[in-house]
């Protein structure tokens, strides 16, 4: 039975989550830029001192109805979603196991601590290695925190394709890896053949409040985890874009040679949670191609700590066949959003 | 009621905050139960390893299961709900 109380908490927070939606909303009405309007010009009179602060507030007052709806959603989502449900389908290795790891897991993993331990369970419970790398390669590029902020910082067109593109590289980095030599003896290896006897999942269920509670708590542990980080790689974005000349990158950041740089700089430059966003939004206004663009955000799953959690895992061939699989699929995505779009 | 309970706490090595969160808040509740007599084990167990994806298949960290039954999560309870799992568990 809920009672008066309970019912009155969960209308509080749930007035606070339409609050959040309903200022995302009313940005996308009234064509309020989500994106940071500062230039160079606008950055270079300041004192050193000054620039990321006025970077950051210029941040701060655009992105903050995005980055609280995407927070808060991330938090309700990870909430929410049937977890019993979808861990018990998570040991199929066919078909429905890669579909499950490629859609499904990657939307509430928005953080690495949880997506570590899921690709060993995968890996473990017998879906085997290909849904393992499917879903590690899919995870960091297609949570919608990540989505959401693409989409609306960069263009909603390049997150789409960024997604698409993540899931078809995944695929790919999946079955193939599944075929070789070493993907067959790592699953060998770990998987576990027969269930033990006697452990069981029956997941209690909580009041809608205590439900609600735990999710927004979960969106304040994402808040301190992303956000000082963040904060952090925009005070550097902020001196990047205040003090590189516009036009002295350009010519690195188009064509064929902007698409292979962007692809093998995005990987092993470490950018936390969300600020390669920011940095790629830098780019693009200093004149990056969005092919380059795209394949400059598609770097995110092979970078070097994502690849050092996993090779604690699985072996090292297994992480470099990955790593190469990924870079190879940024560069040719990248060339062919540049052929299709006409090379802007 | 002299039976034991076990209640297991899964996490990754090197724990993550929330899974640290877990097992103290099922530690204080089994503190405050264990005073009234309930004889209570509170276990860590890593959430990577062969056994434990063995008997419970892929969870979601950080995870706690109370003798032998997975009743959380992907979630830190409250000091009351851990409590009101482990009463449950003693009346079984």
């Amino acid at each position: 039975m809920e009672t008066r109380g309970q019912k009155l908490r969960a209308t509080v927070m749930l007035v606070f989550i339409a609050f959040a939606f309903a200022a995302l909303i009313h940005s996308r009405i009234s064509a309020y830029s989500l994106a940071p309007t500062l230039k160079q010009i606008d950055l270079q009179g300041l004192p050193l001192w000054l620039v990321p602060l006025v970077y950051l507030a210029d941040y701060a007052l655009h992105a903050w109805p995005c980055l609280l709806f995407a927070f808060i959603l991330a938090g309700l989502m990870y909430e929410f979603i049937p977890k019993d449900w979808m861990t018990r389908h998570m040991r199929d290795s066919r078909f429905k196991g890669y579909l499950l790891a490629a859609v499904i897991a990657p939307v509430f993993t928005v953080c690495s601590c949880t997506m570590v331990p899921l690709f060993a369970g995968i890996l473990f419970a017998g879906a085997g290695i290909g849904p393992a790398i499917v879903f590690l390669l899919m995870a960091p590029a297609a949570n919608f925190m990540t989505l959401l902020l693409t989409g609306e910082l960069i263009a909603w067109d390049i997150a789409l394709v960024r997604l698409l593109a993540a899931f078809v590289t995944a695929i790919v980095a999946g079955v193939v890896i599944a075929r070789t030599p070493w993907g067959r003896a790592v699953q060998a290896e770990f998987t576990v053949e027969s269930q033990a006897p006697g452990g069981r999942v029956a997941l209690v269920k909580l009041p809608f409040n205590e439900r609600l509670w735990s999710g927004l708590r979960f969106s304040g542990y994402l808040v301190r985890r992303i956000l000082p980080y963040f904060v952090i790689g925009l005070v550097a974005v902020s001196y990047f874009v205040a003090f590189v000349p516009e036009t002295a990158l350009a010519p690195y950041l188009t064509g064929v040679q902007g698409v292979i740089i962007a692809s093998l700089i995005g990987g092993p430059l470490y950018t936390p949670t969300l600020v390669e966003i920011a940095l790629g939004r830098a780019l693009l206004d200093m004149g990056m191609s969005r092919g380059a663009l795209l394949s400059w955000l598609m770097g995110q799953p092979y970078d070097i700590p994502n690849m050092v959690a996993t090779s604690r895992v699985v072996h090292l061939k297994v992480v470099g066949l990955y790593a190469v699989i990924a870079l190879l699929f940024s560069v040719i995505f990248g060339l062919l959003y540049s052929i299709v779009t006409g090379w802007v | 009621m002299a039976k034991t309970i076990t209640a297991e706490v899964f996490g990754p090595d090197p724990p993550c905050h929330r899974c640290q969160l877990v097992h103290k808040t099922v530690e204080q509740a089994a503190a405050e139960l264990k005073a009234q007599g309930l004889d209570i084990r509170v276990i860590r167990k890593p959430i990577m390893s062969r056994e434990v994806v063995a008997r419970y298949g892929v969870l979601v960290s950080p995870a706690l299961a109370i003798n032998g039954v997975v009743k959380m999560m992907g979630a830190v309870p409250t000091v009351k709900q851990a409590r009101d799992l482990l009463q449950a568990a003693a009346k079984d």
